[in-house]
């Protein structure tokens, strides 16, 4: 049986899983990218509001709020793209001299009981209260009182981006264990 | 089953979690969730968003992306190069004078930004050929670029003491502080072995050739260069120890001055701007991940009542307090040999500190010795976040192993500082009373 362009079925299988896990790294990836600037507008915001409390005796009301968003957003969102880099640290004195199929065995074993149930109650719980945030158009309970539902929905979106990077790895690991550690990546 | 037998499966599986080499922060995060579920049902698990939900809302928190963008940015600066050439001028003629140079400009980083990899990945890139160059060992240019390095997180300001000061519920601004002392004194016994051994074994690290050295013109025109971070030192500690700022506002004058410091050295340009966001993302994510993690399994530690437990037992060991604060000392270095800094304050503050308070000590020094001891967790291998930077950076030929020895003599040297920080708290108490109260 051979498909379109004469490929085998598997091959098109495969090269379509290969699709998908490059469009997750890129999706962490540029997700990541644009989000990162928000340090920038974090630092300027609350320097402004330094130099008015400070400089003109002119407290904001909104800087508080708003610095709480950016950098709630900041670090949620930037979990994938932290993923994707392998920049969560982790203890590698047994781990690291494992061969690669056998530490790719141990990742399988430990995302399914450590890091799905971690990641996806976060995402589910997430949900759930941004959505409900969503339905009611909440507001912030300060002064200021800006819309939060948008920002509440950031921690499932993060959770559910970050879950994807992992699950790209753990599709991954899944090949690596398959082809007993030929190639895989 | 009792609160005891609990509390040691907790222990048990979260180590033998870690063990597997997954990312700290799912290690504990998930832990979390399967205890919260198996204790407390399905409802409890909720927990995990609203810790969350916290962790993003805190705006201690919002120091650390802060601190970690000042070290970024100054490491793309060009300002440690105008300081080594500075240190050069001047001290180069002295032996062992560039890596007492070295040393000096890692703590003026390290007074500035909050982490240990800014100045040591700088110095490593700037002072370590130099030095190389200039025929000093390879043990004691590599060792005072990794040890000087981590300086950056006992000299304040300090990402592990805004972990330590948000898990033992003590003030930031008296951390700080109280880190000023020991820092120093750390570098000057840094300083002061190089010195030592240069003096002894002056083939280890020669003087610059006469003809290389500066005149007084030229030393003093250099002088300039040390003005900007100076300016920048004084504007966030001052605004932290004046009180005219919390740590996250002086943390964000500092990022602004950081920019301005880069363009005062002619190195800010878009590519350097868009390169220490991205890395800024990716280092806070790293930490600030962990504390979600942390602060999930601590509020599983907490709920279950071991706190008082541990207190408990530990009060009824039949032993001098002092042998309890050295046997924590001795498990946090040792720990400080396999993880990294940011878990073993998550995992070991909220166990530590509630016992350290019950035996009646201070809760600001401790974290001045939690911080020193993490002073040599980032250098001891295995896990040895300096290493790792200085694997990165070497010029060829020099190797892992070079790399570990070299630091041998300098953890010797943090261990004896941590000595004296024991024997005398006044060092670590004396600044945060006299600025604070």
């Amino acid at each position: 049986m051979e498909g379109p362009l004469g490929l085998h079925p598997w091959e098109i299988v495969m090269g379509n899983i290969m699709k998908g896990l490059r469009f997750v790294d890129s999706l962490s990836e540029w997700t990541g990218k644009v989000i990162s600037f928000l340090i920038f507008a974090l630092a300027f915001f609350v320097g402004y509001e330094v130099i008015m409390r400070y400089g003109f005796n002119s407290p904001t009301i909104w800087v508080n709020d708003l610095s709480t968003m950016l950098f709630g957003t900041f670090i949620i969102i930037g979990g994938a793209y932290t993923l994707r880099d392998s920049g969560h640290v982790n203890m590698d004195v047994i781990y690291g001299r494992f061969s690669s199929t056998r530490r790719a065995l141990l990742d399988l074993i430990t995302f399914v009981i450590l890091t799905l149930p971690f990641l996806g109650v976060m995402l589910w719980k997430g949900w759930e209260a941004a959505w409900k945030s969503v339905i009611t158009l909440e507001h912030d309970s300060t002064q200021w009182g800006p819309p939060i539902y948008p920002f509440r929905l950031m921690l499932p979106l993060g959770a559910f981006l970050i879950l994807l990077q992992a699950l790209a790895k753990f599709v991954r690991d899944l090949m690596i264990v398959i082809k007993g550690g030929e190639e895989g990546s | 089953m009792d609160i005891g037998t609990i509390t040691i499966i907790l222990f048990i599986v979260l180590i033998a979690a870690l063990l597997t080499g997954l990312p700290l922060s799912f290690v504990m995060g998930g832990v979390s969730v399967w205890f919260t579920y198996i204790l407390w049902g399905p409802q409890a698990i909720t927990a995990v968003k609203a810790n969350t939900f916290g962790v993003m809302q805190n705006f201690i928190i919002t120091a650390i992306p802060l601190f970690i963008f000042v070290g970024i940015v100054l490491q793309n600066s060009g300002l440690a190069k105008s300081l080594y050439d500075m240190m050069y001028k001047w001290f180069g003629g002295i032996k062992g004078g560039l890596a007492v140079g070295t040393v000096i400009i890692c703590m003026l980083f390290a007074a500035m930004t909050g982490i240990s990899g800014a100045a040591t990945v700088t110095m490593g890139l700037i002072a370590l050929p130099s030095m190389l160059r200039h025929k000093y060992d390879k043990e004691i240019s590599i060792g005072c670029v990794s040890a000087g390095g981590a300086l950056g997180i006992l000299i304040p300001p300090s990402v592990p003491m805004i972990l330590y000061g948000l898990f033992a519920g003590e003030s930031i601004g008296a951390l700080f502080a109280g880190g000023i002392l020991p820092g120093v004194l750390l570098g000057c016994m840094f300083i002061i072995y190089v010195l030592i051994r240069a003096y002894l074994q002056p083939s280890l690290a020669p003087s610059i050739p006469k003809e290389e050295r500066a005149n007084w013109k030229e030393k003093f025109i250099s002088l300039k260069s040390v003005i900007p971070p100076i300016v920048l030192i004084l504007a966030v500690l001052g605004a932290i120890f004046k009180g005219i700022a919390t740590p996250t506002e002086a943390a964000a004058v500092g990022a602004l001055g950081s920019l301005v410091c880069a363009a005062i050295n002619r190195s800010l340009n878009w590519k350097v701007f868009r390169d220490s966001c991205y890395t800024t993302l990716k280092l806070s994510c790293m930490v600030v991940w962990i504390i979600i993690g942390g602060v999930c399994f601590t509020s599983v530690y907490t709920a279950l009542g071991a706190v008082d437990l541990i207190k408990d037992v530990v009060a009824a060991l039949p032993l001098s307090r002092y042998v309890i604060l050295a046997g924590m000392q001795f498990v946090l270095f040792i720990l400080g040999c396999l993880m990294d800094p940011g878990g073993i304050i998550m995992i070991c503050t909220p166990v530590m500190v509630p016992v350290i308070k019950a035996l009646g000590f201070d809760g600001v020094w401790f974290g001045i010795l939690f911080t020193v001891n993490m002073e040599m967790a980032y250098l001891t291998p295995p896990f040895g976040f300096n290493l790792f930077y200085m694997k990165a950076i070497v010029p060829e030929g020099i190797t892992m192993t070079d790399i570990i020895r070299s630091i041998i003599p300098y953890v010797g040297i943090q261990a004896i500082c941590l000595v004296i920080c024991i024997i005398f708290p006044e060092l670590a108490l004396w600044i945060p009373r006299k600025l604070i109260g």
